[in-house]
């Protein structure tokens, strides 16, 4: 998430996708830095998962994600 | 209650001597103890404005405040408490000591506390990992140039500067056309270096720079490079530490770059006027960031700018400034060769085609003041000297003439017009005092569709 | 006790106080698009597919990754990618 405030800092759309894991932590991190990035979230586990999985996960998530970084 | 007394009231507190010396007196009269040692206390003392301790206060009927004595003395307690004998036992006289609410470590938290209510401007929590600087920059409150960070206590203290209240509302702000109250002046004056005293002169210039006859809706809005520029008259100048010599137009005087940043901060903040939304200029210029001088009274031949505009007194004159033309004359000793440079040089404001359509200010400079007094002129003899030289004949400045497709409209070709328009040049006086040089500072468009000098007086 | 972490609003406050983000494109179509993998396992799957689907969109997709996930990007990288990308995308954190 810093990574995306930072960028954003010099002028580039950003968004961070991550697990719904990463929910709390994404909040207290954005509490911190002042900045609140564009953040899509999927479900949880990944780890486990098989490619074709993955890539379901990507489809579901494409259209957030886009929305996130147009207007 | 003791009659024809009225209430009484003893400020104390703890660690002070003279008020545990006094406290048999004031535990034999019908006095009611307000202790800095407690809250309730401490934020009473604060509101009652307590310097010393112990304070003697006398209350009428309806509470307000009469008459209040300071220390121990036993005279005097005796005749304002109309009771004697007092404090036998006690040396005749013993002074007090420094209230609580006098504390330096302590005043500025106190007054957060005690008066930060009276802000009602949103509170803006910076993120823990934000640095306070870089955060006035990502917010988009700067003008490039770093700011002090507006905290509660800052602001409180700025607004020390000014009896006003901090609600009370200076000018409608444009371009958004927003209240702008003397509270968020003041936070703008903290982000722009002020110091709580100079704030008077910033609220003063926020409300000419909003008047219609200003038109800071249109200066924001044009191409052309003007800003506000703020020239301060009367004794309010020195008092403050503003600069009229050397470099008086130039860097390094505190109070001459943050009065004038702190006008520019508060239209830009407040107003909504920022450079490539609303404001539009093709190149603009540095002194909009700050531009903001005082006369020079002691070599002025003159009266002040703003005595000549009717205003006497401390007084503020706000004018569109695009730039800054310096205009050498190292050799003329007499007023007709001085004025006649100026006038050359005046020509030029804008083009020298063009007439009318541009204001100006001529900054007379000490060593070139001095010829006018010497000779005599006064600054209505000036400015009919330098109309006489400044007439334009049409055929040299219509579209066309010489070689030059600027200009004006081409049936003005017969016809003779001033450089200036009625009440379009202004005279200044400014500088060190070596340097055969002054400035002539170029306005925008006159009028309607322009901008019209502003002068009012500053307050408190 | 007030500290030097609050500060007052200088503005009119008709927006709401917060730090802006970067003004949206309207369509991603003929713009860079970044995407910076965090090179925590089965993320390069997820952006392998993101690739194909924003390239489907007409984006120009260029490929990033992170040295270690336990740590923002080396300066040099994010340098990197604000002169070479209009949008990045980093993924994909649990």
């Amino acid at each position: 998430m810093h990574d995306i405030a930072d960028l954003e800092r010099r002028g580039v759309v950003g968004a961070f996708v991550a697990t719904v894991e990463f929910v709390d932590g994404a909040d207290a991190q954005a509490r911190a830095l002042g900045a609140e990035p564009a953040a899509v979230f999927v479900e949880h586990p990944i780890q486990d998962r098989t490619d074709d999985e993955m890539r379901a996960i990507a489809e579901g998530a494409f259209e957030e994600i886009l929305r996130s970084v147009t207007a | 209650m003791m009659a024809g007394v009225g209430t009484l009231l003893a400020v104390v507190k703890a660690d002070c001597p003279t008020c545990t010396l006094v406290r048999p007196v004031l535990d034999r009269l019908d006095v009611e103890i307000v202790s800095e040692d407690d809250d309730a206390g401490l934020e009473r003392s604060w509101h009652l404005g307590i310097d010393t301790v112990p304070t003697l206060i006398r209350l009428d009927d309806g509470g307000a405040e009469v008459e209040r004595i300071v220390g121990w003395s036993r005279e005097q307690w005796e005749a304002f408490t109309h009771v004697s004998p007092l404090g036998d036992e006690l040396p005749p006289h013993r002074p007090g000591c420094g209230s609580k609410t006098q504390d330096p470590s302590l005043v500025d938290e106190l007054r957060a506390r005690f008066s930060g209510s009276v802000l009602r401007s949103r509170r803006v929590d910076l993120a823990e990992l934000e640095d306070e600087h870089e955060a006035m920059f990502e917010r988009g409150w700067t003008d490039g140039l770093p700011v002090v960070p507006p905290t509660e206590a800052r602001v409180l203290r700025m607004l020390e500067g000014t009896t006003r209240a901090p609600d009370e509302v200076v000018a409608l702000a444009p371009p958004d056309l927003v209240e702008c109250t003397v509270e968020k002046v003041a936070v703008n004056a903290v982000m722009a270096g002020c110091r709580p005293e100079h704030l008077p002169v910033v609220l003063a210039a926020v409300e000419a720079a909003c008047t219609s006859e200003f038109n800071m809706h249109g200066l924001l809005a044009t191409t052309w490079f003007s800003g506000p520029l703020l020239i301060v008259d009367g004794p309010i100048a020195e008092r403050i530490g503003m600069n009229s010599g050397i470099n008086a137009m130039g860097q390094g005087n505190r109070a001459n770059a943050t009065i004038g940043r702190a006008l520019q901060l508060t239209i830009r903040n407040v107003g909504g006027g920022k450079p490539g939304v609303v404001d539009r200029a093709t190149l603009g210029w540095p002194g909009k960031y700050t531009f903001c001088f005082a006369e020079r009274t002691d070599t002025n031949p003159w009266d002040t700018l703003a005595a000549s505009r009717g205003v006497d007194g401390d007084a503020v004159t706000l004018f569109a400034a695009g730039g800054i033309q310096g205009v050498v004359d190292q050799l003329s000793r007499d007023p007709e060769s001085l004025t006649r440079s100026f006038a050359a040089c005046l020509r030029a404001v804008a083009h020298p085609k063009l007439v009318i359509a541009f204001d100006a200010v001529l900054v007379v400079s000490p060593e070139h003041a001095r010829i006018y007094r010497d000779a005599g002129w006064d600054r209505a003899r000036l400015h009919a000297e330098l109309a006489a030289l400044l007439q334009v004949d049409g055929s040299d400045a219509v579209q066309g003439a010489g070689g030059i497709a600027e200009g004006l409209p081409a049936h003005l070709a017969g016809v003779t017009l001033p450089k200036f328009r009625d009440g379009g040049l202004l005279i200044a006086h400014a500088g060190g005092g070596a340097g055969l040089f002054s400035a002539i500072i170029c306005g925008w468009a006159s009028g309607d569709v322009g901008s019209s000098p502003v002068t009012v007086p500053i307050g408190t | 006790m007030t500290t030097t972490r609050t500060v007052l609003d200088p503005t009119s406050e008709l927006v709401p106080a917060g730090i802006p983000k970067v003004e949206r494109p309207a369509t991603i179509d003929g713009l860079r698009v970044g995407l910076l993998d965090i090179t925590k396992p089965r993320g390069n799957v997820f952006l392998d597919r993101l690739q194909q689907l924003l390239e489907e969109r007409g984006a120009r997709v260029e490929r990033f990754a992170k040295p270690t996930f336990t740590k923002p990007a080396p300066a040099d990288l994010r340098y990197e990618i604000s002169t070479k990308c209009d949008v990045v995308i980093e993924a994909l954190a649990d």
